[in-house]
């Protein structure tokens, strides 16, 4: 039990680690600052978003593999107990975020292709989009890993 | 906006396919293969459960990429102007097929005598096909004329709509 919950703990930093980049690149991309760096939020928003472009996919990946090998485990333990439990909104929730990962992973391709160097501005609507689009992928994934987590409690 | 080169047409085709090939293996179950994670073996193709529970995601999601692998290596050598054709005329079958076959089953439901071929997906597969023929074929050439990137977008987008409609039992008990 302790190999799944490390391997747990090592997906959601690596989720946290994501969530942060693909924040980053997307409130720099769609609300991109025009002049110096004064406030947090200036800050925030001034980041280079093209740099963050193969660390999201790295992380999205790694994050995907690691989640798709703990939910064999998920499968025949927790989810059994959710259904006992009659949790079944849980249960709905969770399938719904296999879906949502999965589609999130097949957008990388074509998020590649549109941050490809150098950046086309024939592209740069389609650039937001997808990137908005994959950020809202991966926090609904993080906020369901978190409820699905909590729903019986860490460790019980 | 216009796409330029057949890396980026091989991207955009790869992620629009795949939703689309997914969304249909689960509906219709189509893995290529079963993992049984009690016992950790793995069968080729779709297995009923054998000592806990069987999972198929894995393989739905291995059907979809040899399709959509295979499908974004044709784009790369089909003229945009095909693409876009058939890319349209697939998003418009498809909600076509969605709206045709709710109001059969809602007519189904509601009929004071007995419609079965209402309930044939059959019926509302070939009204889509043709309604979408007819309108891609009014469309105006400009459109036709390149693949729109914007797909990439809505074509996930109306995936999960429809994977999250399949999964209402839950929110229902």
């Amino acid at each position: 039990m302790a190999f799944w919950t490390s391997l747990l703990i090592i997906h959601g930093l690596l989720a946290v680690a994501l969530l942060g980049a693909v924040t980053h690149q997307t409130v720099a991309v769609w609300w991109p600052v025009r002049k110096a760096a004064g406030s947090f939020v200036t800050r925030f928003r001034a980041v280079p978003s093209a740099s963050y472009v193969w660390a999201i996919i790295v992380l999205y990946v790694v994050t995907f593999v690691i989640g798709a090998w703990i939910y064999t485990q998920y499968r025949f333990t927790a989810r059994l107990a959710l259904e006992q439990l009659r949790f079944f909104k849980t249960v709905g929730v969770f399938e719904m975020k296999e879906h949502i990962a999965t589609i999130g992973l097949i957008l990388l391709p074509a998020y590649a292709a549109f941050w490809r160097q150098p950046l086309s501005a024939e592209y740069a609507d389609a650039r937001k989009q997808v990137t908005l689009l994959l950020a809202l992928v991966i926090w609904a994934n993080f906020l369901i890993g978190h409820i699905a987590n909590n729903a019986r409690g860490f460790g019980s | 906006m216009i796409a330029t080169n057949k890396t980026l047409i091989a991207g955009m085709t790869f992620t629009i396919a795949y939703a689309v090939v997914y969304t249909i293996c689960t509906e219709v179950n189509l893995p290529l293969v079963t993992y049984h994670p009690v016992i950790g073996e793995v069968d080729f193709l779709w297995k009923p459960e054998r000592r806990g529970p069987a999972m198929y995601w894995y393989g739905w999601m291995l059907t979809s990429l040899i399709a959509a692998t295979a499908m974004a290596a044709i784009a790369s050598v089909t003229p945009e102007t095909w693409l876009q054709r058939a890319i349209t005329f697939g998003s418009l079958a498809a909600i076509g097929y969605l709206v045709f076959y709710t109001l059969a089953l809602f007519v189904y439901d509601r009929a004071t005598v007995e419609l079965e071929f209402l309930k044939s997906r059959w019926l509302s597969v070939i009204a889509a096909v043709l309604i979408a023929a007819i309108v891609g074929f009014f469309l105006p050439a400009k459109w036709n004329e390149r693949i729109w990137p914007g797909w990439v977008c809505a074509v996930p987008l109306g995936a999960l709509a429809v994977l999250g409609y399949y999964l209402t039992p839950y929110f229902t008990r």
